[in-house]
């Protein structure tokens, strides 16, 4: 246990440090932003024709309400906190690619979900949007982070329950 | 089979008791805050006399008044304005770790829940404090800029640290500190046995 939070600290301050860079910002985490933005869009248009999208902007043609997609609604922390968990705690590396492969796609799933969701909101009523976006949302994500890391365990014990099994004939 | 209905159990409680936790937490934010406030005022007034004035609670807000006026746009001293220079800070971005943190408690099966949740809301509390003293810190340096960052005799942080310590304490500690805490405390819940046996024994 202590090395698990020894090594999950260390990991997560060095993520957390690396994205705070202004080239990591510039290169990576403004890029990714932006294509999430164009995502959500994406999955918005076919079905609502009083959305307009453009760069990293939703707005929706009547009301004029608009949401801009910044860095910090990205995901990206709770990814970097699956990635310092899973990295910290035993396992092959071959299991820890693909545990932080299918996190990352399901933080990114459910955070997609909340900036159309959040779009929508904030369309209808203000308060409830700022309420939902900046203490109700963080908190489900990181249920999302949980949730995949509990998977993660529940499938490396029963691998190593499968293991066993075979190595006693 | 055991491990599953656990699971199950725990993440059906968990969403169930998320939202009377949030909803009593939307109205005892402003109090739950206060004690917060009035330590942090005590800290921030000094280690910056010559910068904080004060800092009060504004319901479920805290106003941080410095020692400076405004004149175009520009920090001056109070005699050149009419104005003390004030801003709000939210309080509620640090204090939602308490009602998640009540959710992932009282929904893991324990032998034990009251003196448990006691230990967590207390070191949640001590990081809310940290937090809310960063997040002012990070607010004069915005503000002030090289009024309060060069200041003599007095210990200021490097720009980057306050930075790096602001989204540290708003991005990461409100969400990730709650479930910590309650991992930390539920390693022997029947769920956490099952899951981690192995690395128990590591």
């Amino acid at each position: 246990m202590k090395r698990f939070i020894v090594v999950f600290v260390l990991v997560l301050v060095t993520l957390f440090t690396l994205e705070m860079l202004t080239p990591v910002q510039q290169h990576v985490i403004l890029p990714f932003t932006a294509l999430l933005a164009q995502l959500s869009a994406a999955i918005v248009l076919p079905f609502d024709s009083s959305v307009v999208a453009y760069g990293k902007i939703l707005q929706f043609g009547d009301s004029g309400f608009a949401v801009s997609i910044e860095a910090g609604c990205n995901g990206v922390e709770a990814t970097i906190v699956l990635i310092a968990a899973v990295v910290a705690f035993p396992g092959n590396w071959r299991s820890r690619a693909l545990a932080i492969g299918l996190g990352f796609l399901a933080v990114q799933a459910m955070n997609i979900v909340r900036i159309i969701s959040l779009f929508y909101l904030g369309n209808w009523n203000l308060d409830i949007f700022t309420w939902v976006h900046l203490y109700l949302w963080p908190v489900l994500i990181m249920l999302d982070v949980l949730i995949v890391f509990i998977l993660y365990l529940r499938w490396l014990s029963t691998a190593d329950t499968e293991e066993l099994a075979v190595s006693n004939g | 089979m055991d491990e599953q209905h656990h699971l199950r159990q725990f993440l059906l409680f968990v969403f169930a008791l998320l939202i009377p936790c949030f909803g009593l937490w939307t109205f005892a934010s402003g109090p739950l805050a206060l004690p917060a406030i009035g330590l942090v005022n005590i800290m921030l007034g000094n280690w910056y006399p010559d910068v904080v004035s004060a800092l009060y609670a504004q319901g479920s807000e805290a106003l941080l008044l410095t020692e400076f006026g405004e004149l175009n746009g520009r920090p001056v001293s109070p005699a050149l304005s009419e104005y003390q220079l004030g801003f709000t800070l939210d309080t509620r971005i640090l204090s939602y770790s308490i009602p998640f943190y009540t959710a992932l408690h009282f929904a893991t099966h324990k032998k034990d829940y009251l003196a448990g949740y006691l230990q967590g809301l207390l070191l949640l509390y001590g990081l809310l404090i940290f937090g809310l003293l960063c997040l002012c810190i990070k607010e004069l340096m915005i503000v002030l800029g090289p009024l309060f960052l060069e200041q003599q005799d007095v210990f200021v942080p490097p720009d980057s640290v306050i930075a790096l310590l602001y989204q540290l304490n708003v991005l990461i500690v409100p969400t990730l500190a709650p479930a910590a805490i309650w991992a930390w405390q539920s390693r022997e819940s029947p769920l956490a046995v099952a899951l981690m046996g192995k690395a128990a024994t590591q």
